[in-house]
């Protein structure tokens, strides 16, 4: 933990002193544009970059590169770089950082983003300078267009440079791949710099346009939270019924939310992002949900079920599959999470998203490795945790029959990569883990 | 519902729609500066733009014709002022258009008629008032003619059209089933973002578009730039849109657990929220408590989950461990924090012996308690509606508001199931 801070203190002055050095010339080089407007587009800044909406898997979307490229270009050359700037290092400080007292993110923030805006600007200023006459028609426009997509793009790639030498430096354990991200994210990068460009210049042929175009950022950018609120409310709500439902048994409690954390681990291990990671972790999340209406006494029962007990448990689950299935966004999940029993060769018994004899989906692959490693590695009613290596044997042993090799040394690197163990320290035999189990009697707690 | 559809599908209908409509619009418009191939181009934009619709919050479905409308008054100027001749020749056409375009694509008849009524009423209005405001402002000297003086008449114009179209909307609605006028206003008042998002991007490319020669006239560019902010937008809505019908479709499953676990009675769920909804909108809530209401019934049985236990059911249960239960673990779910309280309240008495009636306790946990009674009653113990709804009375002393038990009855004989 010594390191980290320490690397942190190294950052946050390294990008403070770089946003102060930008600023500083900035304010030698150019004059002040107009108070009133810098207000203006100082209010719209910090209300966008303040509240940011998670529209995707870990993607942000804020629409501040617009804003910023807008006013840029209404202040006009001379003074945008430095108009810009200013806002950006005010939308660095938000309430809930002086009021959490964090010093951290507010300082390596203030840095990135005067950075990225005095920067990307003063690239567009060359353009706005070689713009001829708005009179002069579709030059001009082609002009401003051309120079706000440049310097979007521009932006973007500051930005993110800023933010994966932060997150490299201080989170070491945490891949985030954000070069990846980027990839998706440069073409709305590209598109919202284009049209802010384009808005900033019909302002200025335009002013009266300005409170409508600020009506349509804030409506839009209103609908884009409540959807990512609902997004993860309706998250949140799974998430929570299986939790509570869950702790009622002692023996499956945090069994989901584990195999959810295992099952991300080897998705993104595997190069999954976005929707495709997302769907995985919601699979995850429901991969027991039928047994969430068996008979406790049937999931708990010590030994091998009889025939009828199976066929009661299979029934069970299944109905439960078929109602969430009924639910239109969730059905490629239950597929998913039904198919998670079947082998990857083909065998095993699959649910309404597997026939017999095919291959199931990576996706089903991944979930029945994770639920298998954390059945291993925690205590069941018919015996103890095992260890973390002697789960990796298994998995290893039955990888191609049962298991998809990929994903299982998916995991392994995964799990190497972190210091957290999973498992008993030292119990390395089925037998002995049951035989163990037959001497305790565990009491459950309702 | 059955939809009449009117069997137009000739090839010589558009033939005919272009001449009445040029014939019309000749008539309309009389002298002006305007050509009429012009208006022409505007009307089939309009009628286009209103094939183009996104869903609302009320369910209404709102078009871009809204858009094309409210860009009107900007582009149709003769001699600097709204050439309102024009205009109205143009929505009219346009609203021909949009009848004929929508009645061939097969939607309802009904429908298509009151929506172009509504939008037609909606934009005369939009377009008088604009007009009136920008003249109004020629007595104020300096102010005549600027660009500030129509975006303030737009303003006006555009609140005043959004409140005649959900008014008419609720009036139309209105007597097609149940619901009150002031409900179905509310609902349709939920829209406002939409509408909002729609106008704004209609004026934007007003202005943008501007009036050939005009210095300040961006021509084509306009359509990118209120186009594209426009697109976000409307992205934005339907995702939401799509969310929230998912998230209520991810309840109701859940809700359902209990019940093909064995442990709750079938469908008591579904059917206990599906009157608690028609008496909750009966005693005026809005739109909003009725969402929670309808939540917090489909879950009010939840915590009967937990008698998979069989300790639990060794130890024995109450009505009011269920409610615990249930609120314990519709809490785990921070959104859901007012639906956990209605669940944890719904087998509260409205008043004990020797007490006050209990103010704090919400209506919606009333009626829950009601209405799951009177289901209990009629499914599981076999009675009649009239014997049911004789269960409530007779306990209206202490467990049953009356005026919820009221209503329920009102509720049934609406349903027919008991005389009235």
């Amino acid at each position: 933990m010594h390191g980290a801070k320490k690397r942190k203190i190294q950052i946050g002055t390294l990008y403070a002193a770089l946003g102060a050095l930008v600023l500083a010339f900035l304010l030698w080089q150019q004059s002040f544009p107009s108070i009133t407007l810098w207000l203006a587009f100082a209010g719209a800044f910090a209300f966008f970059d303040w509240r940011s909406v998670e529209v995707n898997d870990r993607m942000l979307m804020s629409p501040t590169v617009m804003v910023a490229l807008t006013a840029a270009v209404a202040f006009g050359p001379g003074t945008a770089a430095l108009g810009v700037a200013s806002m950006a290092a005010l939308g660095a400080f938000s309430a809930d950082d002086v009021r959490q007292r964090r010093w951290f993110q507010p300082i390596a923030n203030f840095g990135q983003m005067v950075v990225t805006a005095g920067v990307s600007v003063y690239i567009l200023e060359w353009f706005l300078r070689q713009a001829p006459d708005a009179s002069s028609g579709d030059a001009f426009w082609l002009w401003i267009a051309g120079g706000s997509a440049v310097a979007a793009t521009v932006y973007g790639l500051i930005n993110y440079t800023f933010v994966t030498v932060a997150v490299r430096a201080v989170f070491e354990k945490r891949d985030m791949r954000p070069w990846s991200n980027l990839g998706q994210l440069l073409p709305s990068y590209l598109l919202m710099g284009f049209v802010g460009g384009l808005l900033g210049a019909t302002y200025t042929v335009l002013p009266v346009v300005l409170p409508l175009v600020f009506v349509m950022f804030i409506v839009g950018y209103l609908s884009f939270a409540s959807y990512g609120q609902l997004r993860e409310a309706h998250e949140a709500t799974l998430r929570g019924f299986i939790k509570a439902l869950e702790a009622k048994d002692l023996y499956t409690r945090g069994h989901t939310e584990r195999v959810a954390f295992f099952a991300q681990l080897v998705g993104e291990e595997m190069g999954f992002n976005g929707t495709r990671l997302e769907r995985l972790r919601w699979a995850a999340l429901i991969h027991d949900v039928g047994k969430l209406a068996v008979p406790r006494d049937l999931i708990r029962k010590k030994g091998k079920l009889t025939e009828d007990e199976y066929e009661e448990l299979q029934i069970h689950a299944h109905v439960v599959e078929e109602i969430l299935a009924e639910v239109e966004f969730l059905r490629p999940m239950v597929e998913i999470a039904s198919s998670h029993h079947s082998h990857y060769d083909g065998g095993g018994y699959g649910g309404v998203g597997h026939t017999h004899g095919e291959q199931p989906s990576p996706e089903a692959c991944i979930l029945a490795v994770a639920d298998a490693f954390d059945a291993m590695t925690s205590t069941r009613s018919y015996r103890m945790a095992l260890s973390q290596d002697y789960a990796f044997s298994e998995l290893r042993r039955h990888a191609g029959s049962q298991f998809d090799p990929d994903v299982v040394e998916a995991l392994a690197r995964a799990l190497s990569r972190s210091t957290e163990r999973y498992g008993s320290p030292h119990l390395a035999s089925e037998e002995e883990a049951r035989r163990l189990a037959e001497g305790t009697q565990v009491t459950s707690h309702g | 519902m059955g939809d009449p559809r009117v069997p137009i599908k000739s090839p010589l209908v558009p033939v005919v729609w272009a001449l009445g409509s040029a014939a019309l619009a000749y008539l309309l418009m009389g002298e002006t500066e305007i050509s009429i191939l012009e208006v022409g181009i505007w009307a089939i934009l309009l009628a286009e733009a209103s094939l183009v619709s996104l869903p609302a919050s009320s369910g209404n479905r709102l078009s871009l014709a809204i858009a094309v409308s409210a860009a009107l008054p900007f582009v149709l100027i003769s001699e600097g002022s709204v050439d309102l001749a024009a205009a109205g020749a143009a929505s009219a056409m346009g609203l021909l258009g949009t009848w004929m375009f929508r009645t061939l694509r097969s939607d309802p008849a009904e429908e298509v008629m009151a929506a172009v009524l509504r939008h037609g009423f909606g934009v005369a209005a939009y377009l008088v008032v604009y007009t009136g405001s920008v003249s109004l402002a020629e007595i104020i000297p300096g102010l005549a003619g600027t660009d500030w003086v129509r975006l303030v008449a737009f303003s006006i114009a555009a609140s005043l059209w959004f409140l005649i179209e959900t008014s008419l909307w609720a009036s139309m609605v209105f007597g097609r089933n149940r619901l009150s006028r002031r409900y179905l206003w509310l609902l349709a008042v939920k829209d406002w973002a939409v509408v909002l998002s729609l106008l704004t991007a209609g004026a934007l490319f007003g202005f943008a578009w501007g009036k050939p020669g005009d210095p300040a006239r961006l021509g084509f560019w306009a359509i990118v730039i209120a186009g594209i902010p426009y697109g976000f937008a409307h992205l934005a809505f339907y995702r939401s849109q799509e969310s929230r019908r998912t998230y209520g479709q991810t309840i109701r499953a859940l809700s359902r657990i209990p019940e093909v676990a064995g442990l709750s009675p079938k469908g008591h769920s579904d059917r206990t929220s599906g009157m608690a909804i028609e008496v909750g909108q009966d005693l005026g809530m809005t739109p909003d408590e009725v969402t929670d209401l309808q939540y917090s019934a489909l879950m009010h049985d939840i915590g009967r989950i937990t008698l998979n236990e069989p300790s639990i059911l060794k130890m024995g249960f109450t009505d009011e461990d269920i409610a615990r239960w249930g609120a314990e673990i519709v809490a785990e779910a921070p959104y859901l924090s007012r639906v956990a309280t209605l669940v944890r309240q719904q087998h509260q008495p409205y008043r004990r012996p020797g007490e006050e009636r209990d103010l704090e306790l919400p209506l919606a946990s009333k009626i829950i308690k009601a209405t799951s009674a009177y289901d209990h009653a009629t499914m599981e113990l076999g009675f009649s509606p009239l014997e049911a709804l004789e269960v409530l009375h007779r306990g209206a002393a202490y467990d049953f508001d009356p005026d919820v038990v009221q209503t329920v009855r009102r509720v049934l004989e609406r349903r027919g199931v008991v005389p009235a």
